[in-house]
């Protein structure tokens, strides 16, 4: 068969009643799990998995997988509305989108976002079909000599475009790795920083850290304000952007799209490292005027198409080697293994109405959410049109019980009690949380890849630079390194904060 | 002498107290050779780091002048800090309707200017909500009632 | 009220207090069961316990719900069970990570022996030796001989330190004489990709993470750890046939309850888990990622923990395995 016919046959899958009908139910939980800070696509795949037990392997796989894209959606209607990214890989979407909210264009950002995403979507879902095996074969040869520099650079990036001080981003970035550290190491057992709390013998619970910073704290920060007037955009003018924002967005889209299908294919960067670097490659090349950080609306479109395309790329390594990217991604291959299917490049070949199944339906589910999400942005910011008197007891709620839903533990509150006293401090002292967040997730990885590669070159750190795509990322970390700290960049950089 | 940039100078003593917590509760852990590099390696790298930042920012708060910091509020910061945490001490001995009520008048208080009977529809519309979307929908193992 | 009637209600009372007081105990379950599985959902111990839970529900007629509760390397979930009324209704199901903690881990939450009961072991499943494809190794004794010829040049995958894939590797060096790195990873899935890009030389892999990778040939299966060869790899010999005499791993799962349960309900449980091995369905389920049924009695399965408790315990001391 060749590829038309493939597609022809994902369709024939997709198109049943019963599968659309389950395509419509993951993206829409998924939008519902976005929008809710501190229930995410984790914890509510996590769930419905024994639900999903009961369904036949194709409807399964649809119904998580529009869960997993459809979050990336709803995390981006309140970080634009409400400042809380409903996902983790939102968090940059905050930075401008929800200056655009306070101008009153919240709008024109949640319709970019949406049509940033769609775009985003289709290409990436193409990109599935036409390019699986040859980019498997290349996130295939990532060792952890590259994986170490690849997350290296990351960081950088995150340093790079984070608002403020430099210095300030560099601590919250090493804070960030520090917390990361925190549980049982696997390289020697020994746990790090537990304080024999039983609570963080698997480090900190990064929900709770999250939903700390990112809910909590804000709640305190902006109940200080004089008029505690309401956080949510009042005002989102007209959803559809204007031609001219439209223009101004395709190159932002195009760069977002294309680097977020990349980073999305490799373990370990996804949705949220798509996002940052989506951003800060906004930051460096898009044509003047600039002014990222202030409700640029390029600011949203780039990083909203990153984390999309990402989110569906990520499925590659997942279908064509049976590697999970991100812990969904893990949950993906336990409900395949339930239904006696070993992930895999046979899948592809032996259960070809599952892996094409599942392909169509992610287009079709990219569609479901354009069709449900631009008019039902005006649900839900009547939902959050809620005076901020009343919306906040809300988001501690919610916070409260998503951090509680990850482990059933009390102390994971706890440890959202104390974060949240640090992320006020944090927001008191102009120190950019984002960093910390990245720096978090990426720490424990980056230490074993380092400690892994050592382990293998028998302690010749020279294997960085002997592997040619390692010493790429490296390149390209130093170079970004370079450029921040050339003074003539670096006052312009401050002149374009200041603004 | 007088600190010019105390923003500057307290994320410097935020940084300086979090690497002097982990440079000392990293100090037995082992540092390893080479090859196995160990678990303090790491940990103690990134603690002297961070304590280097914390240093350059403290020192350059009294030479480069910042904006000041904006008065804290401790009373609203409390109030919500300690509503999450009694969130987590109560939930699995009030259960989640008792739970959110308390949650949200501590909460309420923060926010001052609420009014009793608007906090009591609140909590009857988030704890309706609550249960049925978290409890019945989403199937998280929650109490509901006293246990 | 005549004397008679006051009689009469008395016999009444005493017959129904009679009939009611065994009534009580006989009706156990008389509620939903809680299965703990103390790692998160995916992994082998999910799959099996869902299937357990499903079919030991219909079984003894309550429900039985299966609740992950991962967390420190099975500990958190297995204490909860430890914590729990004696009365049946919370139970655990654990892999070898039960027996190896109490010997790896500094400080522990609970006694194995003394805070927890043994109902049942359910399933055996042997770990496979795989090696990466460019290594000129197809058997066990040639992973031996190569072993040999290239001291301290190859490395070996585990899921971390303490894992059963890592204390299985160190009981290999210990047995062969063989020298080899230690890498750990997340899991052990993890580390296939290092396998197949000949940077990892070998590792003792689950059936259930290795079959994606050995159907199609992208790292090769060299021998399996039973005492006997397994129907998924019907053509492997096991490292004993092999020549390591006596080496054995198995993956084996237990179902455990708190101490001090009532003998009629470590028979109950007991006999419902052992009726419900024994039917083809749940038989075929578990064979899809490798596991055999296996059932055995409480005592026996108390016996066998105790065993399995001393073998590692000397193979992580031989070692010298701890964390540090």
């Amino acid at each position: 068969m060749d590829i038309q016919s493939y597609i022809t046959l994902g369709f024939s899958i997709a198109l049943t009643v019963q599968n659309i009908l389950y395509c419509f139910l993951g993206v829409f939980l998924g939008t519902v799990v976005g929008v809710l800070p501190g229930v995410g696509p984790v914890t509510t795949v996590a769930i419905l998995l024994p639900i999903s037990f009961t369904l036949d392997p194709v409807s399964a796989m649809i119904l998580l997988a529009g869960i997993y894209y459809g979050a990336q959606y709803g995390g981006s209607t309140t970080a634009i509305l409400v400042n809380i990214p409903g996902e983790a890989s939102s968090v940059v979407t905050t930075l401008d989108g929800h200056q655009m909210a306070k101008q009153g264009r919240a709008g024109p950002a949640l319709g970019i976002a949406a049509i940033g995403s769609f775009f985003a979507g289709c290409v990436a879902t193409l990109l599935i079909c036409f390019a699986a095996p040859p980019l498997a074969a290349i996130a295939l040869k990532f060792g952890p000599p590259e994986y170490f520099s690849l997350m290296l650079c990351g960081l950088i990036a995150a340093i790079v475009l984070a608002r403020g001080s430099i210095l300030k981003a560099i601590g919250m970035v090493v804070l960030g790795l520090l917390l990361g550290l925190a549980g049982s190491d696997i390289n020697s057992g020994v746990r790090r920083f537990t304080f024999d709390q039983a609570g963080l013998a698997d480090g900190i619970e990064f929900v709770a850290l999250s939903m700390a910073i990112y809910g909590i704290a804000e709640v305190a920060y902006n109940l200080e304000k004089k008029e505690v007037a309401t956080q949510v955009a009042r005002h989102i003018g007209r959803v559809w952007p204007t031609w001219s924002d439209i223009k101004l967005c395709i190159p932002s889209v195009l760069r977002g799209t294309t680097l977020g299908s990349i980073l999305g294919v490799l373990p370990g960067g996804g949705a949220l490292l798509a996002a940052f670097g989506a951003y800060t490659l906004e930051k460096k090349i898009a044509s003047p005027p600039r002014r990222f950080g202030e409700g640029d609306i390029r600011g949203v479109a780039a990083p909203e198409s990153a984390n999309n395309a990402g989110a569906q790329t990520s499925f590659i390594p997942m279908l064509t080697l049976g590697i999970p990217s991100n812990p969904t991604m893990a949950m993906m291959i336990g409900a395949l293994m339930i239904h006696g299917i070993s992930p895999g490049p046979r899948v592809m070949t032996d259960r070809p109405e599952l892996f094409w199944g599942l392909i169509a339906s992610m287009w079709i589910g990219n569609l479901i959410l354009v069709v449900l999400n631009l008019p039902l942005v005006g649900m839900w910011v009547k939902l959050l049109r809620i005076p901020y008197g009343l919306l906040f007891p809300a988001i501690i709620v919610f916070c409260c019980i998503g951090a509680f839903a990850v482990n059933s533990n009390a102390f994971d509150l706890y440890v959202m009690a104390f974060f949240a006293v640090v992320g006020y401090l944090c927001l008191k002292l102009d120190c950019e949380p984002a960093p910390l967040i990245l720096g978090f997730v990426l720490g424990p990885l980056m230490e074993e890849n380092l400690r892994r590669s050592l382990l293998m070159s028998r302690g010749d750190p020279a294997v960085f630079v002997t592997e040619p795509i390692s010493l790429a990322f490296l390149v390209v970390a130093a170079a970004l390194l370079l450029v921040v700290a050339a003074p003539a960049i670096r006052k312009q950089r401050e002149q374009a904060m200041q603004e | 002498m007088s600190i010019r940039a105390p923003k500057d100078f307290w994320s410097g003593v935020m940084f300086i107290a979090f690497a002097a917590v982990a440079l000392v509760a990293a100090r037995n852990y082992s540092l390893g050779t080479a090859v196995r590099m160990g678990p303090g390696y790491f940990p103690m790298l990134l603690g002297g780091v961070l304590a280097g930042i914390g240093v350059i920012l403290v020192i350059r708060s009294f030479i480069v002048s910042g904006e000041p910091i904006t008065p804290v509020h401790i009373v609203p910061l409390a109030a919500i800090v300690l509503a999450v945490a009694l969130f987590g001490a109560l939930l699995q001995r009030l259960g989640l309707v008792l739970t959110l009520a308390i949650v949200i008048a501590i909460s309420a208080f923060a926010g001052r200017q609420t009014r009793f009977v608007e906090v009591l529809a609140l909590a009857g519309v988030l704890a309706v909500f609550s249960v049925a979307v978290f409890v019945y929908g989403l199937r998280l193992p929650l109490p509901i009632w006293p246990q | 009220m005549t004397v008679t009637r006051w009689f009469g209600l008395l016999i009444a009372v005493v017959l129904a207090t009679a009939t009611t007081s065994p009534a009580v105990a006989e009706s156990y379950p008389s509620k939903p069961i809680k299965l703990i599985l103390p790692y998160s959902p995916g992994g082998i111990i999910d799959y099996v316990g869902r299937q357990i839970a499903q079919y030991l529900g219909e079984s003894i007629g309550q429900p039985v719900v299966a609740e992950n509760r991962p967390g420190a390397g099975g500990i958190t979930g297995t204490d909860v069970a430890a914590r729990a009324a004696p009365d049946g209704y919370t139970i655990v199901l654990m892999d070898p990570a039960i027996v190896i903690n109490p010997t790896l881990q500094p400080s522990m939450p609970y006694d194995l022996f003394k805070n927890l009961t043994t109902i049942s072991i359910v399933s055996t499943s042997p770990e496979v030796v795989v090696v990466a494809p460019q290594l000129p190794v197809k058997s066990m004794a040639e992973l031996v001989a190569y072993g040999k010829a290239n001291p301290g040049k190859m490395n070996f995958a585990s899921a971390g330190v303490g894992t059963t894939p890592h204390l299985a590797g160190e009981l290999f060096l210990q047995r062969s004489g063989v020298t080899a790195t230690h890498v750990p990873y997340r899991s052990i899935g993890q580390s296939y990709p290092d396998i197949m890009a000949n940077k990892i030389q070998f590792a003792f892999s689950s059936i259930a993470g290795a079959l994606p990778f050995t159907t199609d040939n992208r790292v090769r299966p060299i021998a399996t750890t039973g005492t006997k060869r397994t129907p998924v790899y019907p053509d492997l010999q096991t490292v004993d046939e092999a020549g390591l005499k006596g080496f054995e791993v198995d993956l084996w799962l237990g179902v455990f309850g708190p101490a001090g349960l009532p003998n009629d309900v470590t028979t109950k449980l007991n006999a419902g888990l052992q009726k419900i091995l024994k039917n083809p369905s749940l038989i075929k389920a578990l064979a899809k990622v490798g596991v055999e049924p296996n059932g055995t009695a409480p005592e026996a399965g108390a016996s066998f923990v105790k065993s399995e408790f001393q073998k590692w315990k000397k193979v992580i001391a031989d070692g010298n395995i701890k964390p540090n």
